[in-house]
This record gives C-alpha cells, structure tokens and sequence, in this order.
C-alpha cells in the first residue's frame, strides 16, 4: 500500500509517501521545506503559513518525483490535523482535501504526537516502549494501556522545546535555538545553580526560564551548560521514575529534542541503571516530518476507512491522549 | 553493615539490612553520574533530611510511616524501619478500589497537618495486615498552599490513569470520598477545583 503523508503543524512542511507491505514499511521519499524566522523571533503563525502556501506544490512534486509514483498510485493521503498552529494546518489539510477530492482517496486526519511515535517505533524497532516525547510542541512520558496513550508524566507549563527557543531567542539566535545552545553548553562545564523542578513524574520548566535569562550576563556559554543540564537532569529522573514505577523495559525517546547528544547521554546512564534498552529516534527523523503523518495514516487504513471530506478537521489542541488506537 | 540490594529505585537504592536484631532498610542516595556534580550533592542532601525530618513529624498527625533509626548527611543514606507487607499498587483490582478511600483518608490527613507528599503514587503506600504505611518522603515539603495539595491528588490520579486504568474512575472517586472526609467539604473543593485548574495548563487540554 503506498500512502502520502502531509506534515504542516508548525515551521515543516513536509509530504513523504511510505509503501507498506504486510507489517513492513518504507519510506520511498520524505521532503520538507522549512519556514525559518528572523533570528531572534519566534514561529509567527501567518507567516509560517505563507511559507507553506508558496512551497507545498513544490514540495509535493518533488515528494512524489522522488519516489517514482504518481498521484494515482497512492491509496491513502493522511494529514497531520493537530495539534499545532490552525494557519499551518489549515494547508497541509487544504492540500490533503485537494487532491483526495479530486483523486477520490481516502483520506484520513492524523494526531501529530502520535506520528512522532509510531515512525519512532518502527525506525528503532522498540516493541513495548515507555515513551518520552520531547519537542516544541510537547515534554511527556507516556505508555500505551487499553488502547491509549496514557501520560505518565508531563510538563506543568512549557515544554523543553520551549524553554530552549525561548532562552535561545531571548540570547538572540535564530529558532530553532537547539543546536546551537548545544554547541555552546559543549565548550564550557561551569555550573550555575538553576531551579530544579520535579513534582513525581511531572516537571516545570517556567521558573529555570526566567533564571537562566536573569543569569545571562554571567556569561552565555556558562548558562547554556547550565540550562541544559538541569533541565535534561529533571528529564532524567521524570523518566528514571516512570521507568522505576512501570518496570518497562524499553525507553523510546522522539521529538526535535531527540537529536541532543548531551540528553541521549543522560538518558542512556538512567536506562543503565534501569536496565533498560535505549532507542533514540535517528536525528534526521526525530523533527517534524511526512513519514510520520504518512506511516500512521497508513496503520489506521488497517482498521478503519478513510473520512469523509466534510468531516475532515483540523483541531490545535489535540492531546494525544485522547487518541483511540485500534491497530 | 551486611546489606542486600531490593531495589534500584529512581532516586536511591534500597537495601534490606538489620539494625539491632530488627529488621532495617538501608536507603541509599548514590551520586548520579549523568547529573551535574554541584547539582547533584545539592540534590541528595536536601532530599535526605527532608525526607528524614517529614517521615518523622507524619508520625506525629497519625499517619503511619517508617521509623528512622539513622540519618547520614554526608553519605546521603537514612536507616529505617523495614515495613512488612505488600505495595498497593500490586494489589488486585478489587482490592486496589476499596483501598483509595483509605489512602484518600491519609492524604487528607497529611494535607491537613501541612505536608505534601511530592510523590503520591501507588507503590509509595505499603499494606500491612489492614494498616497502610506511606513511604518515601524524597520530595515531600511543608506547605498549605492549595495548589501544592492539588499537586499531589493530580499525579495520584494521573498514575491511577496511566497504571490503573480499568478502575481509575471508582479508584478516583473514592478517594476524593476519604479525602473529603478529612478535610471536609469546602477544602476539598477547593483543592479539587485546583487540579482541573493545573489539568487544563497541560499542553493542548483546553480546545482551541
């Protein structure tokens, strides 16, 4: 079965066809074009929607070229319908209904956070994993019990993602700000003391904002060293707790912030003294993508059809753990 | 000391031990290596004579916990009363149910005195005979704000959701009964009122 998948959630978007046969899948292709702020400014919504407006058909065509199909090859057409920014969506599910309608193809609205798990499932081969997803748009523990994705754990206010970009522009990079808070943490290891903060599984990363800008003038490298290793420590026992509670024996981590060195460090020590297998989604995956969207919707196809074009959505605020998953 | 490791919990080992002819645990903080050294020391001196010093006063208000025998700051450990017993959160379903009334009870009790717990899961309350003992006090405080309170009945809801799933709903619900009988009526809603307040601050839970 060949599936396109559509990603426009937030600064990505991305189409990517998967082939599915059986219980194995392939990406044939995945291209993204990414809408890039001024430096020091965040996503601007309307902007980013621009973006996607002036490059989905090229992205499209290329997506397509690359894999060798053609519009009416493809089986399914899935779209990420939330959560993320209602102008960034509202395209990528324009594009979807577009060529559905006009293809007659079944069409299916996908949950982005579920994207980045089950593409992260399949590109690690963790089975039963307990699941960390850290991005922009997300900072939660989370394990698969009755059909759902159930939290384990999660941010109480921002999320990871966030606090680097915000820290980040505030600095005055250009977002996304990961990379180069990574770069910089990397040449220094003088510890400024950062509030730490762990209710039991859940973590909150407001207050080590607002102190990591304070302590700015102290010098940058020293404050992305110690921004970083607070905030990934607090990950750490979040997640060493979850795992000493549910005694999984697999850790998948995705997300944008997947691809740090120093968190997938931290995270395998805490998966050692777990005892515990350590799957990190590969970098060039772990950010917002089509194969994602394109993966899931294809596993939906599995038990159910498609919508029908006027009950296609898109919904900004779409928990993943509201999310029924029958395959 | 002759000890044998029972468990590598997130935040310590455990290690079975005698003290005095008694059966004793040993809890020990061992140096994270991933952590920030200075972070890290930080971290596990604080946690050790906190957790000593609330394990202590709980007992003052009624509720049952470990007696501490031994508290090592530089070492990071605390030596304790080994509780006999199952964890709660092993228990069957039916059994699991009834239970949340109790632990509501001693919640309320602990809310009450003004302490939080910090950590209000199910393999935090150990059931002997019909004595349920509350263990682990690492990240409790002092405090009688209502949204520290409603800190503690929100993760114990959210692992009743997560861990529990099938009863979650009676298991919540009795709770909340034993908490309120405690309590009483007007702070229970006060605190309940805070757990949506802190629910809907989680990412994407109010609809746009």
């Amino acid at each position: 079965m060949l599936g396109l998948g559509i990603e426009s959630t937030a600064h990505t978007f991305s189409c990517a066809v998967i082939e599915k046969k059986g219980t194995r899948s392939k990406i044939l292709s995945d291209v993204r074009s990414i809408y890039q702020p001024p430096d020091g400014q965040g996503i601007h919504p309307r902007e980013a929607s621009r973006h996607h407006v002036k490059n989905a058909a090229i992205v499209l065509s290329e997506c397509l070229q690359k894999a060798k199909v053609k519009v009416n090859d493809l089986d399914i057409i899935s779209y990420a319908a939330g959560p993320g920014l209602g102008p960034c969506l509202r395209v990528g599910a324009v594009v979807a209904r577009s060529l559905a309608f006009y293809y007659n193809i079944p069409i299916y609205p996908v949950n982005h956070a579920v994207g980045h798990i089950e593409l992260g499932k399949m590109l690690t081969g963790a089975k039963k994993p307990l699941l960390l997803l850290v991005s922009g748009g997300h900072t939660m523990l989370l394990v698969f019990s009755l059909g759902k994705w159930r939290v384990f754990g999660e941010t109480l206010d921002i999320t990871i993602g966030q606090l680097l970009d915000q820290f980040g522009r505030f600095a005055g990079f250009a977002s996304p700000c990961g990379k180069r808070i990574e770069e910089l943490a990397s040449k220094s290891c003088n510890y400024i003391a950062l509030p730490y903060v762990v209710n039991g599984n859940d973590v909150s990363f407001s207050g080590l904002l607002s102190a990591a800008k304070l302590e700015i003038s102290k010098g940058l490298e020293d404050v992305c060293f110690s921004l970083q290793e607070t905030a990934f420590a607090m990950i750490g026992e979040a997640t060493e707790r979850a795992l000493a509670f549910t005694r999984e024996k697999e850790l998948l981590v995705v997300g944008g912030v997947a691809s740090n060195k120093r968190l997938a460090e931290i995270l395998t020590s805490v998966c050692k003294r777990q005892d515990c297998k350590f799957f990190v989604c590969p970098g060039y995956y772990a950010g917002d993508c089509g194969s994602q969207i394109s993966l899931t919707g294809l596993l939906e196809s599995s038990v159910k059809n498609g919508v029908k074009i006027e009950d296609t959505f898109v919904k900004q605020s779409w928990r993943v753990d509201s999310v029924e998953i029958a395959y | 000391m002759k000890k044998t490791l029972i468990k590598k919990g997130a935040e310590a080992d455990i290690y079975l031990t005698n003290w005095n002819n008694e059966k004793a645990i040993y809890k020990k903080r061992e140096p994270k290596e991933y952590r920030n050294l200075i972070l890290d020391i930080k971290l596990r001196k604080h946690r050790t004579i906190r957790e000593a010093g609330i394990m202590h006063d709980v007992k003052l208000f009624g509720i049952h916990a470990p007696l501490v025998y031994f508290v090592d700051t530089k070492k990071t450990s605390i030596l304790m009363q080994y509780i006999e017993g199952n964890l709660v959160k092993d228990l069957p379903d039916r059994k699991l149910v009834k239970i949340c009334k109790e632990i509501g009870r001693i919640v309320g009790r602990m809310h009450k005195s003004g302490v939080m717990h910090g950590d209000l899961t199910t393999s935090n309350f150990i059931i002997q005979k019909d004595i349920i003992f509350l263990i682990d006090f690492g990240l409790s405080s002092r405090t009688r704000k209502i949204e520290d309170h409603a800190i503690d009945l929100r993760l114990f809801k959210e692992v009743l959701n997560s861990a529990h799933t099938a009863i979650m709903e009676q298991g919540w619900t009795n709770f909340l009964q034993g908490y309120k009988s405690i309590v009483g009526v007007a702070r229970k809603n006060q605190v309940f009122s805070y757990v949506s307040i802190i629910e809907q601050r989680g990412r994407y839970a109010t609809v746009v």
